[in-house]
């Protein structure tokens, strides 16, 4: 029963992705035999080192979607405050209210099931462009962010080429 | 006998009260004390200590660490506590400028710890993981990319799909090519 709920957002969120998509954004169930899978390509932001990068990721979602989150991870090489050195995504709204490890999100940026699909991936790719400093995933990432800010942006883009085959 | 076992209302407000006085008497005592003895023993803030604690918590500013190890006595495990804990460290008073060490001394010291993680490219490009190797040259070739439309039919569903994947990625490829070519242009 909560299955097919959840399949149907799914497969509902899926279409309005595909007819409307946002900018930079191109997202769907990686076969629909498994409509609880997603990869997501997100472009990186105008004006940041992540510019010109096409950044794919492994969306997984519970059986319980939308009242649980799903979970986001990056299947290619990045380098940013926010995302685990495995790929995984560390962002408020993919957080369930009531597990807040850090104290510092508020409620309103959690998940929640009014959220979507559409609007993790809109919030990750603003976060590609404003790391958010106050809950580093990768602490040598954020280091070099904070510290040697041309160093980290140096290797962002040398990580955005290759992952063009260039 | 069940009589003399319970307590009664007024014995719970006695020892509420009576806990309430001796929290506060410890809470109060404690501060102008905490500060007298850290002033005491100011000069021996070990270096080491906030170095040890500035990797756990890189996000927090090195004189408030500094100014809650001094307080508590250089106790790390108290200001590890504390910051987990979610209370957070107290700004410290202007008075209060500890030796800071020069900035470049400490990031010459973290690059070559930075620099061993770096290398290890784990994940395939995305030109071999599409297969796309054989639709990189032929730039000429590609159309404008389909309008984004959703079909009845689910394999057709996919197919478009992974088109639109294919069309980003390439897009991508040949912008950075041509801005490549542009800079080659450039400065020839």
């Amino acid at each position: 029963m909560a299955t097919s709920v959840a399949s149907k957002r799914l497969f509902t969120e899926y279409r309005h992705l595909t007819n409307d998509p946002p900018q930079g954004i191109t997202a769907g169930p990686v076969t629909e035999d498994d409509i609880f899978i997603w990869e997501a390509l997100i472009e990186g932001p105008e004006g940041t080192p992540f510019e010109g990068g096409v950044f794919p990721a492994e969306l997984k979602f519970p059986k319980d979607y939308p009242l649980a989150p799903p979970t986001m991870k990056f299947t290619c090489d990045i380098w940013h405050p926010n995302v685990y050195p495995n790929g995984n995504v560390c962002i408020s709204i993919l957080h369930a209210p009531g597990d807040d490890p850090n104290h510092y999100e508020h409620a309103s940026e959690r998940w929640s099931p009014i959220q979507s699909v559409e609007k993790i991936l809109i919030s990750v790719m603003s976060m590609l462009a404003e790391p958010n400093d106050e809950s580093p995933a990768n602490i040598d990432a954020a280091k070099m962010w904070r510290e040697r800010r041309g160093e980290y942006e140096r290797r962002v883009r040398e990580n955005v080429r290759r992952g063009l085959g260039l | 006998m069940s009589d003399q076992g319970s307590i009664n209302i007024p014995q719970i407000f006695v020892i509420l009260l009576v806990g309430f006085l001796l929290y506060r008497w410890f809470f109060t005592s404690s501060d102008p004390a905490g500060i007298r003895q850290s002033r005491q023993n100011g000069a021996r803030l070990n270096p080491a200590q906030v170095e040890q604690l500035l990797q756990m918590f890189p996000q927090l500013d090195r004189r408030q660490l500094m100014w809650d190890l001094q307080r508590n006595g250089g106790s790390v495990a108290a200001t590890t506590e504390r910051v987990l804990g979610g209370r957070g460290l107290e700004v410290p008073p202007p008075s209060f400028q500890p030796q800071l060490p020069p900035l470049s001394s400490t990031s010459t010291g973290a690059r070559p710890g930075a620099a061993a993680v770096k290398p290890k490219p784990s994940h395939p490009d995305l030109i071999t993981r599409y297969n796309l190797s054989s639709k990189v040259g032929s730039s000429a070739s590609i159309e404008p990319s389909p309008k984004p439309a959703w079909s009845q039919n689910k394999n057709e569903r996919q197919q478009l799909l992974q088109r639109r994947r294919e069309e980003m990625i390439l897009a991508a490829r040949r912008k950075m090519e041509e801005r490549d070519r542009a800079g080659a242009g450039g400065t020839a």
